[in-house]
């Protein structure tokens, strides 16, 4: 039924599309970066003596009040409760999914009917009261990769679906501008932990957790052999080019995107955010740890966060406002 | 004679036409061969095809959201495995009925926004058409391409107990359910395996290529590839699903309001790197909705100076605007006399006789027989605001009589008519349950084109005759055979 023999508008794509794929995106995106941070953290949780504490990751992925993060910082399992299925917070993954949903089904004809009945499934998967109920109950870890897997699905279908046209630009710069903000409030978080606790610094798992729930942790032993360093972590996970959550990686692939955009694109509008997106990416590959340490970390990791929401704010005024 | 379990169990309405069960107490020829199918079928197996039916709508998304408490809750439109089967002849019948139907419609539509000759030569009154709240002055003397007014249709009939068709009504303002007769058809070449090719069912796929070969046709720009786009009202409308399959099916832009601007007398379609100029709108929101500022000034689903583009001849719009002066249930009655007065023939489809309250006489032989009469609003849809007689408390009779005689103009009245019965796949049995039949007519300036099928509707009910997906109906395949 989906072979339309007429495709080939050769048209332009709808602002009000555009805004949707990306968005669609990012919310994926950002569902799959929380996934991950919630296993790796429920597993270590499982395997501390001290209190484990929820709360950066609540920091890092949810809106929630102070008395809100503290009373959940400590019970596991109300924060999976909260961040997954939670419906009162917005940006627990049974709501960022509704708003992914809500975006595909608006623009159900400028994605395949593959991705989008992919889509459909992972929300009816995360609405399933029986998840919920799992959640609670059993092994959460079995629960998070049931859902874990609905997101690798959907990178797969828009992989192998989805037109190499306008369309999968936008949804690539909003998927890698939302992994680029994740890693670098991880690592903001996560250093920022290290003032009030000097002792992290030296604490091996500290670093090894890290590094797994951003799926470096493998890359991290082959490159450095002297085992866990702060200043190693930072490398990969801002300048490692190899490494596909690093810093460096996401602002190259939002570049090359972009680039894209041009045969489509207002020319003005288009020199404006190359420039600016050609000015972050420099920033970035022309640091080193050393010069970072310089500057200071949370400095660097707030200017370049700032020109990502920039990039953002571009977008919205120069491609999807329009008016 | 021994005919199958599945046959033998099933007990047919009295005095009501059944698609499958013949005078004879045999199966009639044409449904033999489903039948004899679903007979080699335990109740496990049609079971689990009903699981399959329900599993493939819902991950195929097609659904409408019911809001609940601020919570959406996504159902599924009810839908029965066994198919609604119509012959080649009965076909045959039903489709030179509604061509000459609608024919005459579009003849009256032209006449009615130019000369209305129809009025000035008696034939309809001119009371019903000014009282008519679809008919608009904006539309007068608007010259529309090609003088085609009704480029969608989908006229409900339903068949009497000798099996005679009847118009029910005239939906020629944005129908809707086509996506239904096609996803349902999809649905069934998945349950029933073989089964479609043995029976030498017609296919409906060519419905998407006819309707976009129409809409390209109206192109007011003579150019190759001309914009033509779906005008949504969005996410939240409950025929959303249809509206996406349509533009995907098609490969057209499915718009909404939000996304189109007038400048200079032309539509635009805001893209990312600017306007667009936009030919052709198929538009799926209502008359009262398209422009604020000239229809209903608090819409939000419209695009402002769209009626000024189109007054221009700068864009095409589909349907055309105002259609709903003769859909309207009170102009309905005068639908006969139509085709006689603008084609000199003797209509192929008959009417349900149809009284009007606004008339003094009729309305008093109307609340004397409240019992065996279906009482209707004249511009209501959906199977809301009606009155079935023969169900209804005294009090709830005597409530509705005070309403029409509010403005009597508003309501029809007509007698309790037997929608025809077909088998329902029910709890392991077959059971007979009310059906209508939904063709949908394409006219464009070729003519009128009308896929064989449609959609089936049913009364999921045990002995309901109301069909609306709004009050318990459901949906069949729709098979006409070669």
């Amino acid at each position: 039924m989906n072979n339309s023999p007429f495709r080939g508008l050769g048209g332009n794509m709808l602002s009000r599309v555009a805004a949707s794929l990306y968005w669609l995106s990012r919310y994926v995106e950002r569902s799959d970066g929380m996934l991950r941070m919630l296993k790796i953290n429920y597993a270590s949780s499982q395997d501390t003596i001290q209190e484990f504490t929820w709360e950066p990751m609540v920091r890092i992925f949810a809106d929630s009040r102070e008395d809100e993060t503290e009373e959940l910082k400590n019970d596991s399992r109300a924060v999976l409760k909260y961040m997954i299925t939670g419906k009162n917070n917005s940006n627990s993954v049974l709501n960022i999914i509704t708003f992914a949903r809500e975006n595909a089904r608006s623009v159900q004809e400028h994605i395949t009917k593959d991705l989008w009945q992919c889509l459909n499934e992972y929300y009816h998967t995360v609405k399933d009261l029986k998840l919920d109920r799992a959640l609670q109950r059993e092994d959460p870890i079995s629960v998070l990769d049931v859902l874990i897997k609905q997101v690798m699905l959907y990178y797969g279908t828009v992989e192998i679906t989805m037109e190499r046209g306008e369309g999968r630009s936008f949804m690539n710069i909003g998927k890698y501008l939302e992994r680029a903000i994740q890693s670098v409030d991880i690592l903001d978080t996560k250093f920022g932990s290290i003032s009030d606790n000097p002792d992290l610094l030296t604490d091996t798992t500290y670093w090894k957790h890290l590094l797994l729930s951003l799926g470096g942790y493998e890359l991290y032993l082959k490159t450095y052999r002297e085992g866990f360093e702060a200043e190693n972590v930072l490398e990969q996970v801002v300048l490692n080019n190899d490494f596909p959550r690093s810093v460096i990686y996401s602002v190259n692939h939002i570049q090359r995107y972009f680039e894209r955009l041009k045969s489509n694109s207002n020319m003005e509008d288009f020199r404006e955010m190359s420039f600016q997106i050609g000015r972050l990416q420099s920033r970035i590959k022309y640091s080193s740890v050393r010069s970072i340490r310089t500057d200071g970390l949370h400095t660097f990791l707030t200017q370049i966060r700032s020109e990502l929401y920039g990039i953002g704010n571009a977008l919205n005024e120069h491609y999807f406002a329009n008016s | 004679m021994q005919e199958s379990a599945y046959f033998d169990q099933y007990s047919p309405i009295n005095n009501v036409w059944d698609e499958m069960y013949g005078a004879d107490n045999h199966v009639r020829e044409h449904y033999r061969k489903v039948i004899d199918y679903i007979s080699n079928e335990s109740a496990d197996d049609l079971n689990k095809k009903e699981e399959l039916a329900k599993r493939l709508f819902m991950s195929q998304g097609i659904t409408f959201t019911v809001y609940n408490s601020g919570e959406g809750i996504e159902k599924i439109f009810p839908f029965d495995i066994i198919p609604r089967i119509i012959t080649a002849s009965e076909w045959a019948f039903v489709e030179k009925g509604i061509k000459q139907r609608l024919t005459a419609l579009n003849h009256f539509l032209k006449d009615i926004y130019h000369n209305q000759f129809i009025v000035k030569d008696g034939i309809v009154p001119i009371d019903i058409i000014y009282s008519c709240p679809h008919f608009l002055r904006e539309m007068y003397q608007l010259q529309v391409p090609y003088d085609i007014y009704i480029h969608i249709s989908g006229i409900d009939l339903i068949r009497d107990s000798d099996g005679t068709f009847y118009v029910l009504e005239d939906n020629l303002r944005t129908p809707s359910g086509v996506s239904y007769m096609l996803e349902n058809r999809e649905i069934t070449k998945r349950l029933f395996p073989d089964l479609l090719p043995q029976c030498g069912v017609r296919s409906v796929t060519e419905y998407p290529t006819i309707l976009y070969k129409n809409l390209l046709a109206l192109s007011p720009r003579q150019i190759a590839n001309p914009n033509i786009v779906l005008l949504s009202p969005g996410i939240y409308n409950s025929a959303y699903f249809e509206h996406t399959t349509l533009a995907r099916l098609m490969g057209v832009e499915l718009v909404e309001g939000r996304d189109l601007v007038v400048k200079d007398h032309k539509v635009y379609m805001k893209t990312t790197t600017g306007l667009q100029q936009v030919d052709v709108i198929y538009r799926r929101v209502d008359d009262e909705y398209l422009d604020p500022l000239v229809f209903n000034p608090s819409s939000m689903l419209g695009v402002a100076g769209i009626m000024g583009a189109y007054r221009k001849g700068n864009v095409a719009i589909v349907n055309a605007i105002g259609n709903g002066v003769a859909d309207d249930k009170a102009v309905y009655v005068y639908v006969p006399e139509m085709i006689r007065y603008y084609l000199n023939e003797e209509p192929i489809l008959k009417n349900v006789p149809t009284h009007q309250l606004g008339n003094r006489e009729e309305r008093e032989h109307v609340f004397k027989n409240m019992n065996n009469m279906v009482i209707k609003r004249t511009n209501g849809s959906g199977g809301y605001g009606m009155l079935m007689g023969h169900a209804a408390s005294d009090e709830e009779i005597s409530d509705y009589k005070k309403e029409i005689l509010k403005d009597p103009r508003n309501f029809i009245a007509q007698p309790t008519i037997s929608l025809s019965a077909a088998p329902c796949y029910m709890q392991g049995v077959l059971q007979p349950r009310r059906i209508d039949l939904r063709p949908y007519a394409l006219c464009g300036p070729d003519g009128i084109e009308i896929v064989p099928g449609g959609l089936t509707r049913v009364a999921l009910k045990e002995g309901s005759l109301v069909v609306n997906s709004s009050q318990g109906g459901g949906s069949k395949d729709t098979w006409v055979l070669a």
